[in-house]
C-alpha cells in the first residue's frame, strides 16, 4: 500500500495520477456518508472517512484494520488536518484526532508515504 | 535565482527570505515588494515592524499591493526582488476596487501571470507565502475558495522557481532544487 498524505490543495490526487498511474475516475472519494468501495485502487478522502466516523461512533483504524487485505496494495489518499489551533468544537476535536490515528496507522503499514507540499513530494518513508 | 518560501506563522520566513535576497543580491540593486495594503493599526504596527527588520539591509520598499509585476519596470535590469506575502497579493486582487462585492474570480490568474512573470526576468526572486492548508476546521465559503486559489499559486510558484524550501522553527525543509545560502 502506497500513502499519500498532505493538507488541502497540495496535489495529492494529481500525485496519484503521475506517479502511481490511477486515472481520476478510478478514485474513489469517501463522502459523509462513511462509504467505502473497497474495490478501487486509490481510496482518497481518508480525513472525511474519519470524520463520517466520529459522527456514527465507529473506530476507523478497526474498521481498516479488520479490511486489510482489500488495501494492501492500494494507493490511499489522507488529507493532513492536524496543524491548526485546538478545534473550539468536541466534534472536530474528535475529528483530528480520530484522522490522525488513522493517518499513522496506515503510514506504518505502508509500503511507501508521501507528504505532498505545494505540488511537490516529500518521500518519508 | 529563484526561490519560494512557505511554512507556517512566525516560522522565519520573512527573516530567512530577507538573508536570501540579500545574498543572491550581492547587497546591490535590491527591492522588497511589499504587496500587504494596510486597513488599520494592527496592519502598520506590523508593517513598521519589518520594516526595523530591515533597515540598514539596503534594501528600497516598493509598495504594490496589486499588479506586483510592474516592480520590473520600477528597478534596474537584474534587479532582485523579495515579494512579501504572496497570500496578502491574492487577497488584494480578489478586490481590485471599492466597486466590487464579492471576489474577482480571475485573481489568482493574475497573481500566477506576475509573479511568474517576475520570476522569468527578475535577476533574482524570493516569493513569501503562507501554508494554512493542514487545520481541522470547515470553513465558510469564501475563506475555503480563498485557501483553494493561494494554494493553486503555491503550486505554480513552487513548480516554476528553482529552490522550494518550507520553514519551521527557523528551519528549512529542501522541498525542490539546491540551498547552501
Amino acid at each position: 500500500m502506497d500513502l499519500i498524505i498532505g493538507g488541502a490543495y497540495q496535489g495529492k490526487r494529481r500525485y496519484a495520477q503521475t506517479h502511481f498511474g490511477i486515472p481520476e475516475e478510478s478514485v474513489f472519494t469517501c463522502r459523509e456518508d462513511g462509504r467505502i468501495d473497497w474495490s478501487a485502487p486509490c481510496i482518497a478522502g481518508l480525513e472525511e472517512f474519519a470524520f463520517s466516523c466520529v459522527k456514527t461512533g465507529r473506530d476507523p483504524v478497526a474498521i481498516f484494520r479488520s479490511h486489510r487485505e482489500n488495501w494492501s496494495r492500494s494507493v490511499l489518499i489522507c488529507g493532513d488536518i492536524s496543524s491548526g489551533v485546538v478545534p473550539l468544537g468536541a466534534e472536530n476535536r474528535a475529528w483530528r484526532e480520530a484522522s490522525g490515528r488513522l493517518s499513522a496507522y496506515l503510514a506504518g503499514e505502508a509500503d511507501t508515504v508521501t507528504r505532498m507540499f505545494c505540488g511537490l513530494a516529500q518521500k518519508l518513508k | 535565482m529563484t526561490v519560494f518560501i512557505s511554512g507556517g506563522c512566525k516560522n522565519g520566513k520573512s527573516f530567512l527570505a530577507q538573508s536570501a535576497a540579500l545574498r543572491l543580491s550581492g547587497g546591490r540593486n535590491l527591492y522588497y515588494v511589499a504587496t500587504m495594503i494596510p486597513s488599520d493599526g494592527e496592519d502598520r504596527a506590523r508593517i513598521a515592524r519589518h520594516r526595523a527588520d530591515r533597515a540598514g539591509l539596503g534594501f528600497r520598499t516598493l509598495e504594490l499591493g496589486r499588479d506586483v509585476s510592474r516592480c520590473l519596470a520600477l528597478a534596474a535590469p537584474g534587479a532582485t526582488f523579495l515579494v512579501d506575502s504572496v497570500t496578502a497579493l491574492l487577497l488584494n486582487e480578489m478586490f481590485p476596487g471599492e466597486q466590487y462585492a464579492a471576489p474577482d474570480p480571475d485573481a489568482p490568474r493574475r497573481c500566477v501571470d506576475g509573479l511568474l512573470r517576475i520570476a522569468a526576468e527578475a535577476g533574482n526572486a524570493v516569493f513569501v507565502s503562507d501554508y494554512i492548508y493542514s487545520d481541522a476546521a470547515r470553513y465558510d465559503a469564501f475563506t475555503e475558495n480563498y485557501r483553494r486559489d493561494l494554494a493553486s499559486v503555491d503550486r505554480a510558484l513552487a513548480s516554476a522557481c528553482d529552490t522550494v524550501l518550507e520553514l519551521c522553527s527557523g528551519r528549512a525543509t529542501v522541498h525542490k532544487g539546491v540551498w547552501d545560502i
